[in-house]
C-alpha cells in the first residue's frame, strides 16, 4: 500500500488558504491567551499541592466546601484520573505539615470511611517558582536561537526564518489550544515544567518535518535549475508528503497511547504533544516552505 | 562462489557489524546488573520476612553492588522525597556582623525585599541598599574580622568579596553537614547536589517520614544552655501583659495574626476545656489565644495553631517592653497536653536571652534510656572548657532552672540539684527514640553555618510511583506493538527489518541510560514512548527514498544504495536539531525533565545508528548473501 504516491497537489499554489487558516488560528490563540489566560502549574506559581486517595467516591465540590472552612483561602479541588483520587491545591501560608494534617483530618471527619491517604505532596516557594519560570523562558528562547543558528549554518538565512516562523506558529497555537480548552476538557491543562518540555519537543519535532522538506528543496534547487522556484518548492513538498504523514502518524499513535494509558501525570504532556504534532506537520507544509518562497521571491 | 561472496560482504560490512556487536555487548554489560537486580527483587519478594532478612544479610555486598550498578528509577517512579534547600544568606550576613544597629537591620530588610524581586544576589542587594543609604559609609564597621583581613578601613568591595566567600563556604559546609545527617539517618542512595550559588538539591528515595527528614535537613542544631527568668519578674510581666490587652484597641492590620485568626475561628474553647479559667469572649484578644499560668518559669500556654498569633501579640510595640529586661519567651519542644479536639498545647517559658554554653563544646552525644522510666534521652559529653563552665554555672545556680534550648525551642528546663562536674549532661523531655537519635545526628554533624529554608519539596508515595511505572510500561509496549504492526503492514519486509532495529534501539536506549548512570523518570518513559514513534522516521525516510529510486527503474540493490545515500542528509539535519533541544532541556530543566531530555538524546543517537547502520547490514545480507527479494511495500 502506498499513500501520496506521485503526489502532485498544488500545495504551494493554495498557500493563501494556509495563510488564512494559520492567521485565524493565531488570532484565536492570541485572543484566548489574553482573555482566557493559561493555568500555571505549581512549578511556576508556587503553593502547595496534594494528591489524596479516598476509599470512597466524593465529588470535588463536596471536598472543596469542607476544606474551604479550614484553609486560608478556598482551595482548588479536582479529580485526578480515577474518581477516588483528588488533587487539592492551596496557597495556604502555613507550614506544609500543618496543612497536610489539617486536610486529612478534615476529610476524615466530614466523610468517615473515606480513609484519605496522601499519594503525593508538592510545595514550591514563591521565589523558587519565579526561578523556574525564568528557566523555562531561557530554555525556550535558547532552543529557538540554537535552531535558528543551526539552520543558518546548514541552509541559507531564508530557511532559518521559515523554520523559526513555523516554530513560533506551532508553539503559539498549541498554547492557544491549552488556553482555549482549559475550562472545557476533563483533564488538567496546567502549564508546568513537563509541559515546557513538551513544547520544546514540539519545537524539535516540527523542525524535524520542516528540515526534511528544506533538505529536499535544497536538493531540487540544484537539480531543476530551469524550473520556477515555486514549482521546485511544490515538488519538494509533494515528494516528501508521504514521509511527513507517515512519521507524524506513527508518532501520533504513540502519543495517543501515552494520552490514554500513560496515566494522569502525563496526560497534559501527551495532549500538548498531540496538538503540537498535528500543528507541526501542517506548518512544515503550509508555513515553513511558503515563507521561504515568499522571502526568495521578494529578494529576486 | 558462496564462499567468495561471504568474504566480500564481511569485508564490506565488517566494521559496521563490529560496531553493532560492540554496542550490543556494551549494552548487555551495562544492563546485566539491572536484570540481576530484577531477579534478586522478585526472589526477595517471594520469601518470607525471615528468609528475606537472612538472605539480605548473607548477600549484603552483592545486593549493594548490583543495586548500585542497576538502572536508577527516579523518585517519581520509586517514591521518595525531593527537596531544594536554600541557605538563608540574610541570616548568614547577620551572623557575621558585629555591633549591629537599627540601620543594619533596616538595610538587611530592604536587601531581602530587593533580592526577592530581582535577580541580584542577597549580598549584592545588601551592599547596594547600604550604599544607597549613604554612599560614603563603610560596611567594614559591621564586619571587622582580622582573620579575614577586614579592618575598619576595608572598602565595601572588599567586604562584599569577604561576604561572598563566606556564603560560598557556608553552602559547601552545609552540603557536607546535610550529607552527614542523611547518611546517619540511613537512606539508600541519597543524592545531594549543589544547584546554583546558594541552593542544595536533596533526593531521598524511599523516604516515608517527611516531617522527620524536614527537621533533619533544616535543623541548625544550635544547642544552648540558658538560665531562666526570675519567677516573680515573670508573673508581674504576665499581669501587665493581660492588662495591656484589656485596654488596648484590637489591631486590625496585623497580617500575621489575621490569617490564623480567620482560619481558626473556634479554637478558644479548646484551651478552656483543658485548662482552668474562662477568658474566652472576654474581649481580651491576648487571652483569646493564650492561657496565662505564671507559675515558676512558665509564662503560659497556647495551642499550636495559635502560636503565630501569640507571637505577634507579644511582639507588638508596647507589649514587647513589658517583659523583664534580658528575658525572652520560648516554647517547649514537645506538647504539654492536647485540647479536647486533639490539638497540641505548648508552654511558653521565660528564658534569659544570653546563652551560657553552646553546642560547640559537645564532643560526643548518644541516645540513652532512663533506667527507671525507659524514656529516651540524649547524653552529651563536653570538652574541658565546656565542663568548667558547666560546673561553674550549675554550682552558682543550685535550686534554679536551666533551659536546654535547641534551635530556639526548650527541650527541658530541669532544676539544678547540685554542682555538676565532669562535663556530662542529658537532654530530656524527648518524645521518642527517633527524636533522640535525630538530635544526636544533628549534634554530631555539627551546626549548619546558616539556617536553611526548604524552597521546594516533592514527595511521591510508593503506590503512585508503582502506578506510574505500570502505566508507563503499558504505554511503551502498546506503542511498540502498534507501530511495529503498521510498519510491517506498510513496508512489508522492509518494515520487519525496521522493527528489528526498533527493538534493538530500545535495548540500546536502556543501555545508554545505565552506562551514563542516568535516572529513569516518568517523563523519561514518555521520552522512550515518543522515541518509538520517532525512531522509525529515519527508516521511513530511507524506505520512501528507496521506493522513489525503484520507481525510476533501478535494481533493488541500486535502489537501496541510492535510498540510503540520499536520505542521509535529511536524517542527519532533522535529528541533530532535536538533539540540541534535548541538550537545552537538560541544562535548564530539573530532575524529571532532565530524565526526559536524556532519553530523548539517547533515543536520537541510538535510533540513527540502528536505522542507518543496522538495517543496512540486514538488507545487504538478505540481498547479497541470501539472494532474497526484499519488498518495500
Amino acid at each position: 500500500m502506498r499513500i501520496f504516491e506521485n503526489a502532485n497537489y498544488d500545495l504551494i499554489g493554495s498557500r493563501k488558504i494556509g495563510y488564512i487558516i494559520s492567521g485565524v488560528l493565531l488570532i484565536v490563540s492570541l485572543f484566548s491567551l489574553v482573555f482566557n489566560g493559561l493555568e500555571l502549574g505549581i512549578d511556576f506559581r508556587g503553593g502547595m499541592e496534594f494528591i489524596v486517595e479516598l476509599d470512597e467516591v466524593h465529588s470535588a465540590t463536596e471536598i472543596r466546601s469542607v476544606l474551604a472552612d479550614v484553609l486560608d483561602q478556598e482551595p482548588e479541588v479536582k479529580t485526578f484520573g480515577s474518581p477516588n483520587d483528588l488533587l487539592i491545591r492551596t496557597a495556604d501560608t502555613r507550614e506544609m505539615r500543618e496543612v497536610q494534617a489539617l486536610i486529612v483530618a478534615t476529610i476524615e471527619q466530614a466523610f468517615p470511611g473515606s480513609n484519605p491517604e496522601i499519594l503525593k505532596t508538592d510545595i514550591v516557594g514563591p521565589r523558587f517558582a519565579k526561578d523556574l519560570q525564568q528557566g523555562a523562558i531561557y530554555s525556550i528562547l535558547g532552543s529557538l536561537l540554537v535552531i535558528f543558528v543551526y539552520i543558518l549554518i546548514r541552509f541559507e538565512w531564508r530557511f532559518g526564518v521559515g523554520a523559526v516562523a513555523a516554530l513560533f506558529h506551532d508553539v503559539l497555537i498549541t498554547l492557544g489550544v491549552f488556553s482555549l480548552l482549559r475550562f472545557i476538557v476533563p483533564f488538567s491543562l496546567q502549564v508546568d515544567q513537563t509541559i515546557i518540555a513538551a513544547f520544546l519537543t514540539i519545537v524539535g519535532y516540527s523542525l524535524n518535518d520542516t528540515v526534511v522538506v528544506f533538505d529536499r528543496i535544497r536538493e531540487y534547487t540544484g537539480l531543476f535549475k530551469a524550473e520556477k522556484y515555486a514549482t521546485v518548492v511544490n515538488r519538494s513538498v509533494n515528494n516528501t508528503l508521504s514521509r511527513t504523514v507517515i512519521t507524524s502518524g506513527t508518532t501520533l499513535i504513540v502519543v495517543l497511547i501515552l494520552f490514554i494509558f500513560g496515566g494522569e501525570v502525563l496526560r497534559g504532556f501527551a495532549f500538548a504533544l498531540m496538538v503540537g504534532i498535528v500543528i507541526g506537520t501542517y506548518s512544515s507544509v503550509f508555513v515553513a516552505s511558503p515563507v521561504v518562497l515568499a522571502l526568495r521571491q521578494r529578494t529576486i | 562462489m558462496a564462499g567468495t561472496k561471504r568474504v566480500s560482504i564481511m569485508q564490506k560490512n565488517g566494521f559496521k557489524i563490529f560496531l553493532v556487536a560492540f554496542f550490543f555487548v556494551l549494552t548487555a554489560y551495562y544492563l546485566y546488573p539491572t536484570i540481576q537486580w530484577y531477579f534478586i527483587n522478585s526472589n526477595l519478594n517471594s520469601m518470607t520476612a525471615e528468609e528475606r532478612s537472612e538472605y539480605e544479610s548473607e548477600n549484603a555486598a552483592k545486593i549493594n553492588s548490583v543495586r548500585e550498578r542497576s538502572l536508577k528509577l527516579g523518585l517519581d517512579l520509586q517514591g521518595g522525597m525531593h527537596a531544594t534547600l536554600e541557605i538563608r544568606v540574610d541570616a548568614l550576613i547577620r551572623a557575621l556582623a558585629v555591633d549591629t544597629d537599627d540601620i543594619f537591620e533596616e538595610v538587611l530588610a530592604e536587601a531581602q525585599a530587593a533580592a526577592f524581586d530581582s535577580d541580584v544576589s542577597a549580598i549584592d542587594a545588601f551592599v547596594n541598599a547600604f550604599e544607597e543609604r549613604d554612599p560614603n559609609a563603610l560596611l567594614s564597621r559591621y564586619f571587622r574580622n582580622e582573620a579575614a583581613g577586614i579592618t575598619r578601613r576595608s572598602s565595601n568591595d572588599e567586604v562584599a568579596a569577604y561576604l561572598r566567600t563566606e556564603a560560598d563556604e557556608a553552602v559547601l559546609r552545609a552540603i557536607e553537614i546535610i550529607r552527614d545527617r542523611v547518611d546517619r539517618y540511613g537512606v539508600t542512595e541519597p543524592a545531594i547536589q549543589r544547584q546554583g550559588s546558594r541552593r542544595v538539591v536533596v533526593e531521598l528515595p524511599g523516604v516515608d517520614d517527611e516531617e522527620r527528614v524536614r527537621g533533619l535537613l533544616r535543623g541548625t542544631a544550635r544547642l544552648e544552655f540558658r538560665l531562666m527568668a526570675e519567677p516573680t519578674d515573670l508573673t508581674r510581666a504576665l499581669q501587665r501583659m493581660i492588662e495591656f490587652y484589656e485596654t488596648s484597641e484590637p489591631d486590625s492590620v496585623d497580617a500575621d495574626s489575621l490569617g490564623n485568626a480567620a482560619a481558626e475561628p473556634d479554637t478558644t474553647f479548646d484551651i478552656n476545656a483543658l485548662l482552668e479559667g474562662d477568658n474566652a469572649g472576654s474581649g481580651n484578644e491576648f487571652l483569646d489565644v493564650f492561657q496565662p499560668i505564671g507559675q515558676g518559669v512558665i509564662f503560659g500556654s497556647a495551642a499550636v495553631q495559635d502560636t503565630a498569633r501569640v507571637n505577634a501579640l507579644l511582639r507588638r510595640p508596647g507589649a514587647k517592653e513589658l517583659l523583664p529586661p534580658g528575658v525572652e519567651l520560648m516554647y517547649t519542644a514537645s506538647p504539654v497536653g492536647t485540647t479536647s479536639d486533639g490539638r497540641e498545647i505548648f508552654y511558653l517559658l521565660g528564658v534569659r536571652d544570653t546563652e551560657e554554653i553552646t553546642g560547640e563544646v559537645v564532643t560526643d552525644a548518644r541516645v540513652e534510656f532512663d533506667p527507671f522510666t525507659n524514656v529516651p534521652e540524649v547524653s552529651m559529653t563536653m570538652n574541658s572548657e565546656g565542663a568548667r563552665t558547666w560546673a561553674r554555672l550549675t554550682g552558682a545556680n543550685v535550686g534554679k532552672s536551666v533551659a536546654v534550648v535547641l534551635d530556639g525551642v526548650v527541650y527541658s528546663y530541669p532544676v539544678i540539684q547540685e554542682r555538676i562536674s565532669g562535663g556530662r549532661t542529658n537532654i530530656t523531655g524527648l518524645d521518642s527514640r527517633e527524636e533522640a537519635s535525630d538530635i544526636v545526628t544533628v549534634l554530631k554533624s555539627g551546626a549548619l553555618p546558616a539556617p536553611v529554608e526548604i524552597v521546594q519539596e516533592r514527595t511521591v508515595g510508593p503506590s503512585l510511583g508503582a502506578r506510574s511505572i505500570r502505566s508507563g510500561l503499558n504505554s511503551v509496549l502498546l506503542g511498540l506493538v502498534l507501530v511495529a504492526l503498521f510498519m510491517m503492514f506498510y513496508y512489508r519486509t522492509g518494515g520487519a527489518v525496521a522493527n528489528l532495529a526498533l527493538v534493538l534501539n530500545l535495548i540500546f536506549i536502556l543501555g545508554i541510560l545505565s552506562g551514563f548512570q542516568a535516572t529513569l523518570t516518568l517523563p523519561g518513559i514518555a521520552g522512550i514512548v515518543l522515541t518509538i514513534g520517532m525512531a522509525v522516521d529515519a527508516n521511513v525516510l530511507i524506505f520512501e527514498r528507496i521506493r522513489e529510486e525503484q520507481s525510476t527503474g533501478k535494481t533493488l540493490k541500486a535502489a537501496i544504495e541510492g535510498g540510503y545515500g540520499k536520505a542521509l542528509s535529511a536524517i542527519f539535519d532533522a535529528n541533530i536539531t532535536t538533539f540540541f533541544v534535548g541538550v537545552i532541556l537538560y541544562s535548564f530543566g530539573l530532575g524529571p525533565i532532565q530524565g526526559f531530555a536524556v532519553t530523548l538524546m539517547a533515543g536520537i543517537l541510538s535510533s540513527m545508528f540502528t536505522a542507518i547502520v543496522f538495517t543496512r547490514i540486514i538488507f545487504d545480507y538478505m540481498i547479497a548473501e541470501r539472494r532474497m527479494t526484499v519488498s518495500f511495500g
